[in-house]
């Protein structure tokens, strides 16, 4: 996602962009890190998110499902610990990028995260929270299929975060069949042994 | 104790972690060496050998054996720029660069090509850089292979790779072993989350000790943000240090001054350092016609098991169509294979839900080859503009041209026949709109339609170049052949920043013997103004 992309969008998105931009400062939203969340309706894994907010984190357990469909594991416990720690992963993925391609997730996520946005170029009318995995599907396939380079980005932004931060999790390597670095070098290397602090 | 970073740390070598300073402070010394990649660690050594005092500054941070832990999310996290999430201004080009003591040297495959010889004549003629001959540069090459441990892969290539082989033997297209740096490898295929074995011979295990054991200092999270000028010398690097999250300033402050200073901090970080510094640019020629040698790909799946995350990532290629239609006509590529472990496997064939996991499941039968464009040759392939965002880091703007896009598909065709040709039961070019095709007619047809469009069409660099490019006349460059800015008395470049065009091959060679060739000229050159 970049600036440009957003401007290429056009009057139509420019003008949904400029209600989300209202909206922030209307409606309340927050679109601030969750950190550490407790008491909330939604469940959310323990963790102190550092970029996600509370709404990204709707957002994404609406969109996981559709985007890791076939990989999550069947059952209830396991299913709901891949969907935890892939979150984990995507916030702390994010952490580690550049400010200012921090701020065009942020850019993206709130215009996901706020109706206009979320109605005019998502499809989706109501609260993510209430979203199926096939609306999710249809959505992500309306924005994999698009003629706006914009949308074709934003898809290929929430799809790429989710596959690297799925399928790069030691906990998933079963799922793609990755055996794991050779158990022999992992053995005879010495930064598998004695873990000492850097000392840099 | 055995990783020698750390015996060196042990023997009292001069590193400072820029995360631990508090307070500003000013640093005198003969050379500031900015940037501890390829170009700048082997300025570092030449010159500290020579008896100089040498600070380097390096904006990532120090990270050594103790940390290569063959683990992607760290290894992406930490050692590259932007966190692996880097790209060029439109989101088209995802651009893979080290961002780390070692620089790129030190995540890189370890391809150690010499600059083709094409590309040399094509820079002697067009850009008047008659002194870098083959013949003239053969010994810097010589010397740097021989620092680097560069020698032809001798153990059998992995499956991966073999596809490559195989698939040219079977079209009758000539191949070649790559040459390596390392030392006492253990094939095991990690070198791009930093070598857990210490086999390979970037600027980490070579030039940087080498220049910490001749007296000099490192800084490292420490941002070089702007070089100052006064009359037409630079007086000193100002900098800031980063916090240890690497990313956020942590309000200490260096100054450094110094007789001379080497810029070696990339080809977007070079361009950016220049442009904060807004030195002198008569004809506005820094930040222009950079180059990313563009790739694109396609995965293939085979009968075999190929285990693409297993051994030497890169010991076969393929030239053939590198240079066929001579330097300066349709875009040629170099075949080669990228490993593929699961994140990155996952980044590279796009996609979501059943149809990913499909692909993505059989990872232990992928093969993936890659095709690198040269840009650069050709008036339609003018390269791309770096710029500065508000906070000061830079973005590369690089526009996709229909001569591009035309070697692009050529490539995508040449690559997916190459599969089959090998026995690939099904091959898919890396392109939003592809599929599998199990039939070479299919694939061929299929690709013949595919939309050649930014976003569609996946692609992703690992060689940045250009955007100072060293040249006789100051109209078309930033430096003279040896590196010296055209403006500035004492200030150098050093790094792939220099190169006129792209080269063609993997650039980490030409970029030790450049820096190797013009710090030597430096280091006497500074000798001489002290005598």
């Amino acid at each position: 996602m970049n600036r440009r992309g957003f401007l290429k969008l056009g009057l139509g998105g420019t003008l949904v962009l400029g209600a989300a931009g209202l909206g922030v400062h209307l409606g309340g939203y927050n679109n601030a890190p969750a950190g550490k969340p407790e008491g909330q309706a939604a469940r959310v894994p323990d963790h102190d998110f550092q970029f996600l907010s509370r709404q990204d984190i709707v957002l994404f357990q609406a969109l996981l499902p559709a985007l890791l469909a076939g990989a999550l594991p069947a059952s209830p416990e396991p299913y709901q610990r891949s969907m935890d720690n892939t979150l984990i992963r995507i916030d702390q993925g994010i952490s580690a990028f550049s400010p200012a391609n921090r701020q065009q997730l942020r850019k993206l996520f709130d215009l996901l995260n706020l109706a206009p946005g979320r109605i005019a170029l998502a499809g989706i009318w109501r609260d993510w929270s209430t979203v199926s995995q096939e609306q999710a599907h249809a959505f992500l396939q309306r924005w994999h299929d698009s003629h706006f380079g914009l949308l074709n980005s934003g898809y290929i932004a929430l799809s790429k975060l989710t596959n690297v931060a799925f399928y790069g999790a030691r906990e998933h390597w079963p799922a793609s069949g990755y055996p794991g670095p050779p158990a022999w070098a992992v053995s005879a290397l010495p930064q598998f042994h004695n873990r000492r602090n850097r000392h840099d | 104790m055995t990783d020698p970073i750390e015996q060196g740390i042990a023997r009292g070598w001069r590193i400072t972690d820029a995360s631990t300073l508090s307070g500003d402070q000013t640093v005198e010394s003969d050379v500031v060496v900015v940037g501890t990649g390829a170009g700048g660690g082997t300025t570092a050594e030449i010159l500290a050998e020579a008896g100089l005092r040498v600070v380097l500054v390096e904006e990532g941070r120090l990270y050594h054996q103790p940390d290569f832990r063959m683990d992607e999310h760290e290894a992406y996290a930490s050692l590259y720029q932007e966190g692996m999430s880097r790209m060029t201004a439109d989101g088209s080009i995802a651009i893979l660069q080290g961002r780390c003591v070692g620089g790129s040297t030190t995540v890189n495959w370890t391809s150690s090509f010499r600059t083709p010889e094409p590309t040399l004549n094509h820079w002697q003629q067009g850009f008047g850089l008659e002194d870098l001959s083959p013949q003239a540069l053969a010994p810097w090459f010589d010397s740097r292979e021989q620092r680097h441990s560069v020698a032809p892969w001798r153990i059998p290539p992995n499956t991966n790779n073999d596809v490559l082989r195989r698939g040219c033997e079977a079209l009758d297209y000539a191949w070649g072993v790559i040459p390596r740096n390392v030392k006492s490898c253990w094939n095991l295929g990690y070198c791009g989350v930093g070598c857990p074995t210490n086999a390979k011979q970037g600027t980490l295990l070579t030039c940087i000790p080498g220049a910490l054991n001749h007296r000099a200092t490192l800084y490292h999270g420490l941002r070089a943000e702007r070089l100052v000028m006064q009359q037409d010398h630079i007086s000193h690097l100002q900098a800031s240090a980063l916090a240890s999250d690497g990313l956020t300033p942590n309000g200490a402050t260096v100054t450094l001054r110094a007789r001379h200073f080497v810029v070696a901090a990339s080809a977007l970080g070079t361009p950016a350092l220049l442009l904060r510094s807004q030195l002198p640019d008569p004809f506005e020629q820094v930040g222009k016609r950079t180059f990313l040698h563009p790739v694109n790909a396609c995965v293939a799946r085979m009968p075999e098991t190929v285990a693409p995350y297993y051994g030497a990532p890169q010991s076969v290629y393929c030239d053939t169509f590198n240079f066929r239609d001579g330097v300066t006509g349709p875009a040629g590529y170099k075949l080669e294979v990228p490993p593929l472990h699961p994140a990155l496997a996952a980044a590279v064939v796009p996609g979501h839900g059943r149809k990913q996991y499909t692909s993505l499941k059989q990872l232990p039968h992928m093969q993936a080859l890659i095709a690198l464009l040269r840009d650069g040759f050709h008036p339609d392939s003018p390269g791309g503009t770096v710029h500065l965002r508000d906070d000061g880091s830079p973005v590369l703007d690089y526009p996709l041209t229909d001569y591009l896009w035309r070697g692009l598909r050529e490539a995508y065709l040449t690559m997916a026949e190459l599969q089959f040709a090998a026995g690939a039961r099904a091959v898919q070019p890396i392109h939003m709109d592809a599929r599998w095709y199990t039939r070479w007619r299919d694939a061929r047809e299929a690709i013949r339609a595919l939309p050649m469009q930014v976003h569609r069409t996946r692609l992703f660099t690992a060689h940045q170049m250009g955007g100072c490019a060293m040249g006789s006349k100051p109209e078309n460059s930033v430096t003279n052949s040896f590196g010296e800015h055209h403006h500035a008395a004492n200030l150098s470049i050093h790094d792939a920043s220099l190169f006129p065009t792209s080269i063609g091959a993997n650039p980490q060679l030409t970029v030790y013997a450049l820096a190797a060739r013009n710090s030597e000229k430096l280091a006497m050159k500074l000798a001489m103004l002290v005598s």
